[in-house]
């Protein structure tokens, strides 16, 4: 399937906050309540139209446990989105966000955009950090926000697509250089890029959401 | 193409739903050991920048249930992060995606959380095991003429890790039986019985794919 562009997007965030649930409900719109813990990496793609751009989003979902920590951050490199991922549900996994973005910030691209996630946005009654603690990390350090929930699939493909249009929007204000390709971005295979959805998969992955769906 | 997981992880056996069950198709391109690229290499050519330059020994496989049933492809190779390393230090797993059948990526792993074994020599069947204890088992799928070669290089490399793992603990012997999984959640690697160090070179040599001295 051609594409114009393939942004490398990584995962990244404390062990147990849903960073492959995302993926798995990103890719698969599927939820799978017992996940294993990831070792290393595992990989993901979604085709999603921006701008009436087939746009290939390859996503690298790390190991979140600090024993895979200096192994994953290698391959942060080249990254053009990171979606950093916290539990809403524990405290601990938001007061480590910093620690996730240092990492994040020392081993990838100045310009990469970065989406803060607080997931499982459906377990409400359980909440330990208040949205508004979010969104006020979010804004200190320059990152878009978001609440997810996999479980619901209520802002993921926000989030995910979101990210997307924040990296084309900069393409296109000329602050990524789509040519180096230590920013994550690539151009696809194919110069020329038709803006008319053709498969049925491609239909499904290439639906425009809006900013925000309100769903959480 | 997608896959948040990838098939052989969940239980003792779950395919992936996106992975095909194409198990009666011909075996395609093998191992890169010729110094031709395998699938895998070129894959992580076209799309994985930082993964593009790495030495890679891979070979297709099916996935097989313990007793033995088939279900979806495999592509498993081993790869060195860096040039400057004696032996191979990532797995990496691929498989052929639902939608086209191309070859997606679904994980890379450091070798140090994976445990490499000969499940059954007749069939040419590995096993894979995680640090996690999950576990998978894997069949060549080769053509007739190489598959024993190719299966001998798999083990030989099992060989090497095991010894490098090892740390010269004690020397080995090319017994195939002595690497045999016995049991699921044995610690294996003290089951080895070691007599004599390799008298093959294991320098890394990409230039002529001669990769580890397989």
């Amino acid at each position: 399937m051609t594409y114009a562009y393939l942004f490398k997007y990584i995962i990244i965030g404390d062990t147990g906050v849903g960073k492959s649930c995302l993926l798995l409900q990103f890719t698969d719109k599927r939820f799978q309540p017992v996940h294993d813990l990831t070792i290393g990496v595992e990989f993901g793609a979604r085709m999603v139209n921006i701008d009436g751009k087939q746009i290939k989003l390859q996503i690298w979902d790390t190991a979140g446990q600090e024993s895979f920590r200096s192994i994953t951050r290698s391959y942060y490199r080249g990254a053009a989105g990171a979606l950093l991922v916290y539990d809403i549900t524990r405290r601990e996994t938001f007061n480590h966000l910093t620690s996730w973005l240092e990492d994040a910030r020392q081993h990838s691209s100045s310009n990469m955009v970065i989406m803060l996630i607080g997931n499982k946005s459906d377990l409400e009654s359980r909440r330990d950090v208040k949205r508004e603690e979010g969104e006020a990390f979010a804004r200190e350090h320059g990152l878009i926000f978001m609440e997810t929930s996999a479980k619901t699939a209520c802002n993921v493909e926000e989030a995910f697509i979101n990210t997307a249009k924040e990296i084309y929007r900069k393409i296109q204000q000329g602050l990524f250089d789509v040519h180096n390709e230590a920013n994550g971005i690539k151009i696809g295979p194919q110069q020329c890029i038709s803006t008319s959805v053709g498969s049925s998969t491609s239909q499904r992955n290439s639906r425009e959401v809006g900013s925000n769906s309100g769903c959480c | 193409m997608s896959a948040g997981r990838p098939p052989f992880l969940p239980g003792l056996w779950a395919p992936h739903p996106r992975m095909t069950s194409q198990t009666r198709a011909r075996p395609r391109q093998r191992a890169c050991s010729t110094g031709r690229p395998g699938r895998l290499q070129r894959h992580l050519s076209g799309e994985f920048d930082q993964l593009r330059d790495f030495p890679i020994f891979e070979s297709n496989f099916v996935q097989v249930t313990r007793l033995g049933e088939v279900a979806n492809k495999v592509t498993m190779g081993v790869a060195a992060s860096s040039p400057a390393l004696e032996l191979p230090d990532l797995l990496l797993l691929a498989g052929p995606t639902k939608e086209n059948g191309r070859l997606q990526l679904f994980g890379l792993f450091p070798l140090q959380f994976v445990q490499l074994f000969v499940h059954d020599e007749s069939r040419w069947q590995l096993k894979v095991k995680f640090r996690t204890g999950r576990a998978f088992y894997l069949q060549l799928r080769a053509p007739p003429e190489t598959r024993d070669r190719e299966f001998g290089q798999w083990v030989r490399l099992l060989y090497r890790l095991r010894f490098h793992s090892a740390q010269g603990a004690v020397p080995f012997t090319q017994e195939y039986s002595a690497l045999e999984d016995c049991d699921d959640d044995e610690e294996d690697e003290e089951e080895l019985e070691l007599e004599e160090p390799p008298a093959l070179d294991t320098r890394l040599d990409p230039q002529t794919s001669v990769l580890w001295g397989l």
